[in-house]
């Protein structure tokens, strides 16, 4: 084993017993100690617990006992999602010694898939803001150039799954935060139908606009970790309690005669991305053109009414479910996260309740928006990943994102990697999906992803770890 | 002041009642984003009509797939 696997590709190895899971798991403990002293993207690495998950996928693979395409893979868990035995602190001194007694629903789903814990991964704190340097912990660092950010919140998947630590991981997703990540650290990341993959066991940011979903390298490894994670559960208040599918049903199957609707002034005038970015939107929609999809423009309300809506939702449900924290321990949060938290008092019921009225108006736009389309395209990040010192405090005036309107809706988004800007780092863009059809979101991903060279090339960083 | 803003008294009142206790600088930091904030409630205002549903909770329906 010389190069970093995809997921498909280890499983096929593993099934063929031409690849140990306990040699892949060594070897990406020692990437992750060689790295992740650069990288940060680990804040716990369970090296005790990886080697005995990965003995026990060992042994059942030469008993004619597999459990599937993830059994043997090392993966990583946000640490915001609740493992069993193990330090659960969502990043915060507040939950510094937090150690919980149950695994959060996406870790008992990875885990009876048989993946191999690796370790809890580097967000911001409570799955907001950031980079933050006032934490227990350091922020996670771009494998592209260790002096840029990676986004967040699931910032230390994004940094780990790119370099090769782990080969797939969980994120969440309020406003972006596996689209963002995903987008900065040049690899794939879905935020499935907002109640597909249970929230159960993983600590909320803002309920109504929060997701669970992978990250891996590309679209055929989030549809084999989606196999595993999606279904109901009735742990998750809003569950869609709706059976999984094959989520790779699709994968190699091309996209001729498909229907794509771009949201030009999403990305060209309501907040103009960068050349690099454009660059890369412009070859995926000739690549797309290429494989024999149709293109057509589609035209929303402007981006900044999507915001606007997402943002009040966002800061007053964040508001609740830390108001206790926030009035007793206000001092013990990151600036970041204060700085969130006292923008809740700005928001009036009224002005929720509004925000939640307009909430049902843009779906329904959205939803008329896509009547004949498969799928819509738009940005995920302005830019390359911008320079991680020096980014200002109190972003809430920055200009609006591009992820945030699926969190509105609710409806199934995913970042793909489209090349590569200025000083070498990724540009993404991100394909939205109608309700529950992840399987045609990952296949159009994955004939992307198949098309190109995109996949080929890994971070300097992560290359020259390889050991031969 | 201009209508987006907050003076001091009301701020005090924003802050008594979330409970928050801020510093003076924190307090002068977060006054600036007032108008920020709400921007984006006027924003939301629509003239919807007193009949207009929330969507919270919200299930996906056929015309959805």
């Amino acid at each position: 084993m010389t190069a970093i696997p995809t997921i498909a590709k280890a499983a096929r190895l593993i099934a063929a017993k031409k690849l140990s899971p306990l040699e892949l798991t060594k070897l990406c403990l020692a990437r992750t100690k060689a790295l992740d002293n650069q990288l940060h993207s680990f804040v716990v690495v369970t090296e005790e617990r990886a080697l005995a998950d990965a003995a026990a996928a060992e042994a059942r693979v030469m008993a004619g006992t597999t459990l599937g395409p993830l059994d043997g893979i090392p993966i990583g868990q946000k640490d915001i999602c609740d493992t069993k035995g193990i330090a659960t602190t969502c990043q915060s001194k507040i939950l510094a010694g937090n150690i919980p007694d149950r695994d959060a629903a996406c870790v008992e789903r990875l885990a009876d898939a048989g993946t191999v814990l690796m370790g809890k991964m580097t967000t911001h704190e409570f799955a907001d803001g950031g980079p933050s340097f006032d934490l227990p912990w350091p922020p996670a660092r771009n494998p592209w150039n260790i002096d840029h950010f990676t986004a967040g919140s699931s910032s230390g998947t994004g940094a780990a799954v790119a370099a090769g630590l782990i080969l797939g991981g969980i994120g969440t997703d309020t406003g972006g935060s596996i689209r963002g990540p995903a987008a900065l650290c040049g690899i794939a990341g879905i935020k499935p139908t907002y109640g597909l993959v249970s929230r159960a066991g993983v600590a909320p940011a803002a309920f109504s606009l929060d997701h669970i979903g992978p990250m891996a390298w590309t679209a055929e490894d989030c549809a084999l970790m989606l196999n595993a994670l999606a279904g109901p559960d009735a742990r998750d208040p809003a569950s869609a309690m709706r059976a999984g599918a094959d989520y790779t049903a699709g994968i190699g199957g091309g996209i001729k005669g498909m229907k794509i609707g771009v949201i030009h002034h999403f990305h060209e005038t309501d907040n103009k991305v960068s050349t690099g970015t454009q660059a890369g939107i412009d070859a995926a929609l000739a690549t797309f053109r290429g494989l024999g999809a149709e293109i057509q423009p589609v035209s929303l309300s402007p981006l900044y009414d999507w915001h606007a809506c997402g943002t009040l939702i966002s800061l007053t449900e964040r508001a609740a479910a830390y108001d206790e924290w926030a009035r007793t321990r206000l001092g013990d949060f990151g600036s970041r996260v204060r700085e969130r938290l006292m923008l809740g008092a700005f928001v009036s019921g009224v002005d929720y309740v509004q925000a939640v009225r307009r909430r049902r108006e843009l779906r329904a736009e959205l939803q008329a928006a896509m009547t004949g389309l498969d799928v819509v395209l738009t940005a995920t990040q302005p830019e390359e990943a911008p320079r991680i010192v020096g980014m200002e405090p109190w972003d809430i005036g920055r200009k609006p994102g591009f992820t945030m309107p699926f969190n509105v809706t609710g409806y199934p988004a995913m970042s793909i990697c489209a090349g590569f800007g200025a000083g070498g780092l990724p540009v993404a863009i991100q394909l939205v999906g109608k309700p529950f059809q992840e399987a045609k979101l990952l296949r159009i991903a994955d004939a992307f992803e198949n098309a190109t060279s995109v996949r080929a090339r890994r971070p300097a960083l992560a290359d020259a770890m390889v050991p031969a | 002041m201009m209508p987006n803003d907050i003076d001091d008294a009301a701020l005090d009142l924003l802050l008594a009642r979330a409970g928050l206790s801020l510093t003076g600088e924190q307090k002068a930091e977060l006054k600036k984003y007032y108008s920020v904030v709400a921007a984006m409630a006027e924003n939301v205002r629509k003239p919807r009509g007193r009949m207009a549903e929330l969507a919270h909770s919200y299930g996906f329906t056929a015309e959805d797939l």
